[in-house]
């Protein structure tokens, strides 16, 4: 915690109001600076971590510090009030800069967007759900109807070398009756059930992708905060002035899908529901 | 239903997979005679030009929304009679009340079913055949 170890910026810095303050009275209080500091006007906080740092200080040999810091002062003795006059500056400085982010506004503008984060999570949460759901759809689907197709495709083949047979005179009469039979029970009745079930699987795998509108709208929000937060976060340390832009979502009509609906009365939760609150009112 | 197979529909929607599912609904349904639009906007300037008979829309969508669309659609006579329904992940009372006020035929919250979709048609078709 000696001077040592600071950065030569900082450490400049140091030496610069340390020269300055040098000529001022040889203090004779060295050995213990730190609680002589005056406490009006910092708040608790500001307060603590000045008392934390000023005690790490105080607490190094203090032959130490000049010899680093302010070699030129040549007493140890006489660097104690520079240093004490930077802590000072320092304090008040975070102090200011902690009241300008309040006058501005960013501490509203960041304790918003820190608010809104647990709001991304349910909505992240929204489209895992959802995605996995229609993966589940999918997946389900075409286990039913890959051996639809399968059975489709073995019973043509088999009918169909049966055929060639036929065709080959290696039948008889009585074979090639069954086999008409068969065929025509295949043409009329399997087949068409066969297709039939396998379409409803492919309107199934269709109807899956919905989900497609709906987590693209909750992901737009989320890009919206994150660029909202980088805003935010950027505003504060440019220090422009505040984007006073604020989408007031309570009395917005596009809010997008409800992610969240329990312990709220104000939504729907499903089409039964449009209906008769619509009934309700007469449309 | 006696709905005329032929009708002609417009979809409208910013996002290409839902109007893909309504279009094929509707062609499960029987309606193949689809054209769709990516927003409120496009929507207006295809209807404007005439021939459609039905309009399928979402609410939230760049340039123009559903409500505003369903608005104009209403304040333009060649257009008012249009029977518009709304399909929308929209599920606040307050929208639900908005969109029939605006005179909205029907409401369909996302997600949806087919069947939802198929009675909801009907029932815009039965009031048509009444009024």
């Amino acid at each position: 915690m000696t001077a040592n170890n600071d950065s030569s910026e900082l450490e400049a810095l140091f030496d610069s109001i340390a020269a300055d303050a040098k000529p001022a009275t040889p203090a004779p209080k060295p050995v213990t600076p730190a609680p002589a500091v005056d406490k009006s006007g910092d708040d608790q906080e500001l307060q603590d971590l000045f008392d934390s740092v000023a005690s790490g200080y105080a607490a190094a040999p203090p032959e130490t510090v000049p010899a680093a810091a302010a070699p030129a002062a040549g007493e140890a003795v006489e660097s104690w009030p520079g240093q004490e006059s930077v802590f000072n500056r320092i304090g008040h400085m975070a102090r200011e800069l902690h009241d300008n982010l309040r006058e501005l506004g960013y501490d509203k503008l960041l304790e918003q967007t820190v608010s809104a984060l647990p709001d991304a999570q349910d909505r992240l949460a929204y489209i895992a759900n959802l995605t996995e759901q229609a993966a589940c759809r999918v997946l389900n689907a075409t286990d039913i109807a890959n051996p639809l197709v399968e059975e489709m495709e073995s019973g043509a083949a088999a009918l169909g070398d049966r055929w060639d047979k036929l065709f080959a005179n290696e039948l008889s009469v009585e074979e090639f009756k069954q086999l008409a039979g068969e065929t025509r029970a295949f043409l009329k009745d399997q087949l068409p059930q066969k297709t039939r079930a396998t379409h409803a699987q492919l309107t199934e795998i269709m109807m899956a992708q919905d989900f497609q509108d709906l987590t693209g709208q909750v992901i737009k929000k989320i890009v919206a905060l994150a660029q909202n937060l980088e805003s935010g976060l950027m505003g504060v340390l440019i220090e422009v002035l505040p984007d006073t832009r604020r989408t007031d979502e309570v009395n917005s009509l596009m809010n997008g899908p409800v992610i969240n609906a329990e312990g709220r009365n104000d939504v729907v939760v499903n089409q039964q529901q449009v209906d008769d609150l619509l009934d309700s009112l007469g449309f | 239903m006696a709905a005329d197979p032929k009708m002609r529909f417009l979809v409208v929607d910013d996002f290409s997979t839902m109007r893909r599912i309504v279009r094929n609904l509707l062609k499960e349904l029987g309606f193949t005679n689809v054209d769709e639009a990516e927003d409120g906007a496009i929507a207006l300037q295809k209807l404007q030009g005439g021939g459609f008979e039905f309009v399928v829309t979402d609410w939230n969508m760049p340039n123009m929304d559903g409500l505003t669309l369903l608005q104009s659609i209403r304040a333009t006579p060649s257009l008012k009679h249009l029977p518009v329904l709304m399909i929308t992940a929209e599920a606040k009372k307050e929208n639900i009340i908005a969109a029939a006020q605006a005179g909205a035929s029907g409401y369909i919250v996302k997600p949806f079913t087919a069947s939802t979709l198929s009675e909801k048609l009907n029932k815009i078709f039965e009031k048509m055949a009444q009024g």
